[in-house]
């Protein structure tokens, strides 16, 4: 329990990804499926992110009046990447969601389903 | 029922991602791997090792340049699925055209009035989010910044304006050729950088080390940064023009 | 050539992003321009094979930082994989020729063939990366080009299971990007050989635990792996034919390859955990052969047949690299080669056949075997080698993945293996029965005739490679055999 305390931003970023999940599976409307899929990808990213932070830790510029410590680099690349990433699939994903609505007028799923 | 399924298939995530993190490093803590192992010789290292000193830069654009190709080429396939997905269908053969054209229904739409108040505003800003844009694009090895955040600025930007300007006929018509080698400046910019490092220092994406090629390095990293920006934002813009309907 | 290895990355794709712009809106061009890009990556997969029989594996530091500080690339026997993945998208590009240009709209034409040769790029960068989180973008490119593939020819299915294929496949990325953080939070290395090496340092039972099965679950989902298979059977089946080629032979066993990674990456790290995904990855594996096969039965449409026929043998290459053998493993790796060029086959056949008579079904195919002769030779073929027969292709990789069972002592699924051959037999009958044997009941069947020389040159081509990949194929094993053997030592340490 002890170890769920110190490492509380984990956990909540494991709540977040959980509330994304449950959206996606559980929801009819396409377009909240999706807001799923984003809440998901949200947690991903404040998880990595606080992966690499440091007690008492600046933004990673080594400037020449800079003082350590600094917080690791690395996931803050891998985050800027992954929210390019994350903002391509959504583009992809409400394209989609657009064509299948000039199709088919309806974007819940269960009624999608009928028409199959 | 779906809630059920949903409910279980959460839960058979959720626990086992409780119970791994919770035997993760300290948040924070200054001797795990995360700043003691790759991380401690990147800060160490710069800003000599790569000219930046905006350490995340020289990971994105150094270090680790090949996954910021990736993703540019990501950007771009992103564009290229949303046309593909939402070109008009109507002259393919044998295909049925039961469906009203999206793109038609907005040819003939009346756009909604721009307030001259959002005109004004925006006439008047426009040259100064321009200016800070390029400015986050030519500084982020030095201060937070970069690539992308200046291309988003510029591709919202250019998004405004074309709202304003579209009702008006004023946007402009730039030749198909020029907006499609815009869009590919990314992934260009990457791959003529790619061949220099090649030439110059025998691998590819590798920018020269410091201090002889000091002026050639950071014009490198200029080169890709502004490959960024300017493709992502013609991008973004494209993304915009497709999804609405152009 | 010493940069051989990136070159083989990088060409393909700054070559797709100036596809649009050197073709606008000419299609021809972007044709021509796709297969040109193709056939130069191919002489590029050949160097680079060669290099691996002759020296074993070999590494290229991307931007000169040595590993683990910069990006490694990194060719072993399972890259060679990027041979067939050359191979099939030369066969694809040219059976576009005729058949995009009908099926797909003027305008959408020339970002057909930019997606194509983004997949392309992606699926190259893919297999030899020796990146944790470069692995994860290049799988994102894939994933990307696929779903707008699967929705680009239009009508009333695909866009929807393009959709439905996106939520399933994002969510799986999301998922293995959670466990690349995780896996960076316990060793602070991205780099796959450095954190093999580290994880097995690292006390943590229950990160590496909660990393190797999210990321195992995640690689299943893309490998359509019973029960996370739903998203295939639509989106492989409303897809213009050429890309269900692609997406059967090549992008669903991205999966595949991502697991093999995952294998390479914690094979020091936690026995008692890979030992358990191996029990996993059995029973899964053979439920897919049962519910893929089991599915087929009961379809009327051919395309989807075939979709849960990839359903089905996903499952024995999963079988196959849960029994964890030597063998088995190698048997896994040759049916992911052989099963791409026979699905390639029937899909392409199959393409072809719906194309000229505009029927998809087997109620209206009927008859159809006589008036396009060729192509139903190709089909039947394929469906022989899809059955296993010997010497065809599909023999080999599920004969190893049954021999590898008795090895492990598990002969009940070596059992499984030969038997269901009979429910491979059962719906591969009804396509010929439906094709050769049943009066024509459509109009169109008796005014069709074959189908025109760029759809049938690579159909025919890909069935002779069914008729003689299953007696070559100790060629593939001695390319993978020393990988295998590294994958199944025992732990370090």
């Amino acid at each position: 329990m002890d170890a769920l305390w110190w490492n509380l931003d984990y956990v909540a970023a494991v709540i977040l990804f959980c509330i994304g999940l449950y959206t996606v599976v559980a929801r009819n409307n396409l377009i909240k499926k999706l807001l799923g899929l984003n809440i998901m990808e949200t947690a991903v990213f404040a998880f990595i992110v606080t992966t690499g932070s440091v007690d008492g830790g600046a933004a990673p510029l080594v400037g020449a009046d800079a003082l350590p410590p600094f917080a690791s680099p690395v996931p803050h690349a891998m985050v800027l990447t992954g929210i390019v990433v994350a903002v391509s699939v959504t583009a992809l994903a409400l394209s989609l969601i657009v064509a299948v609505y000039r199709d088919h007028r309806t974007l819940e799923a269960d009624e999608l389903r009928e028409i199959d | 029922m779906n809630r059920l399924l949903a409910s279980l298939a959460t839960a058979a995530v959720g626990i086992p991602m409780l119970a791994g993190v919770a035997q993760l490093p300290r948040v924070g803590a200054p001797g795990a791997p995360v700043h003691t192992h790759v991380a401690a010789q990147y800060l160490a290292g710069s800003p000599d090792a790569t000219g930046a000193e905006n350490v995340v830069t020289g990971v994105l654009l150094n270090y680790r340049a090949f996954d910021t190709f990736g993703e540019v080429m990501i950007i771009f396939a992103a564009l290229a699925a949303v046309l593909a997905v939402l070109s008009p269908v109507a002259e393919a053969i044998g295909m049925p055209k039961d469906q009203p054209s999206g793109t038609e229904h907005a040819r003939h739409r009346r756009a909604p009035p721009v307030s001259p108040i959002v005109a004004f505003v925006l006439r008047l800003t426009a040259p100064f989010i321009i200016a800070f844009a390029v400015w986050m694009m030519l500084k982020g090895h030095l201060t937070p910044g970069g690539g992308f955040q200046g291309g988003a600025m510029i591709g919202a930007l250019l998004i405004l304006l074309s709202i304003m300007l579209e009702r008006d006929n004023l946007w402009p018509r730039v030749p198909e050729r020029l907006v499609r080698g815009l869009q590919a400046a990314a992934p260009l910019a990457f791959g003529v950088v790619a061949l220099v490092g090649v030439g110059l220092t025998g691998a590819v994406l590798a920018l020269p080390a410091s201090p002889a090629g000091h002026g050639l390095r950071e014009l490198m990293m200029l080169t890709l940064e502004a490959g960024i920006g300017i493709g992502g934002a013609a991008i973004i813009l494209g993304l915009f023009l497709a999804i609405r309907g152009d | 050539m010493r940069h051989w290895l990136p070159a083989v990355v990088m060409f393909p794709l700054v070559a797709a992003a100036l596809t649009p712009f050197l073709a606008l809106s000419r299609a021809h061009v972007a044709r021509a321009w796709a297969l040109l890009v193709v056939a130069l990556t191919s002489v590029g997969a050949v160097f680079l094979t060669s290099r691996l029989v002759i020296e074993g594996p070999f590494s290229y530091a991307m931007g000169d930082w040595s590993r683990p500080y910069g990006i490694e690339l990194r060719f072993d026997g399972f890259s060679a994989a990027i041979l067939f993945v050359c191979l099939i998208h030369l066969l694809v590009g040219v059976y576009s020729s005729h058949y995009a240009a009908r099926v797909i709209s003027a305008t959408r034409l020339p970002w057909y063939y930019t997606l194509l040769l983004l997949n392309f790029g992606g699926m190259i960068g893919f297999a030899v990366t020796g990146d944790l989180f470069n692995l994860f973008i290049f799988m994102e490119l894939v994933s990307v080009s696929s779903y707008a593939l699967v929705a680009i020819g239009g009508g009333r299915v695909a866009p929807l299971a393009a959709f439905r294929y996106l939520l399933a496949g994002a969510s799986s990325s999301v998922l293995i990007l959670f466990c690349i953080g995780v896996i960076y939070a316990l060793t602070g290395s991205l780099n796959m050989a450095d954190v093999s090496l580290r994880l097995g340092e690292t006390q943590a039972p229950a990160p590496i635990a909660l990393a190797l099965g999210g990321l195992a679950a995640g690689f299943m989902v893309k490998a359509a792996l019973f029960p996370l298979h739903a998203w295939l059977p639509d989106a492989h089946a409303s897809a213009p034919s050429p890309i269900s080629a692609v997406l059967s032979g090549v992008v669903v066993k991205l999966g595949i390859l991502g697991l093999l990674r995952v294998y390479q990456v914690f094979h020091d790290a936690g026995g008692a955990q890979v030992a358990a995904l191996n029990e996993v990855l059995v029973w899964l594996g053979a439920a897919s052969i049962l519910a893929g096969a089991f599915f087929a039965l009961f379809q009327d449409e051919i395309k989807l047949i075939l979709a849960y026929s990839t359903i089905s043998n996903i499952g024995y290459i999963v079988l196959g690299l849960g029994l964890a053998s030597q063998q088995s493993i190698t048997g896994a790796t040759i049916h992911v080669l052989n099963h791409a060029l026979i699905k390639a086959t029937l899909f392409l056949a199959a393409g072809a056949l719906i194309h000229q008579t505009g029927c998809r079904t087997l109620h209206e195919l009927r008859g159809a075997g006589h008036a396009m002769p060729f192509t139903s030779f190709a089909l039947a073929v394929g469906l022989l080698a899809v059955i296993g027969v010997p010497p065809l292709a599909g023999f080999p990789g599920k004969w190893y993945v049954a021999l590898g069972a008795l090895s492990a002592g598990r002969p009940a699924f070596a059992m499984l293996v030969v038997l269901s051959a009979v429910l491979v037999s059962a719906y591969s009958a009804r396509i010929l029965n439906a094709l050769y044997f049943q009066p024509p009941s459509h109009e169109r069947i008796l005014a069709t005739h074959e189908a025109p020389t760029s759809m049938l040159l690579p159909v025919l081509i890909l069935a002779a490679l069914c008729l003689v990949a299953g007696v070559l194929a100790r060629f593939p094993a001695a390319l993978v055999g020393p990988a295998v053997a590294r994958l199944i030592a025992p732990a370090a340490g």
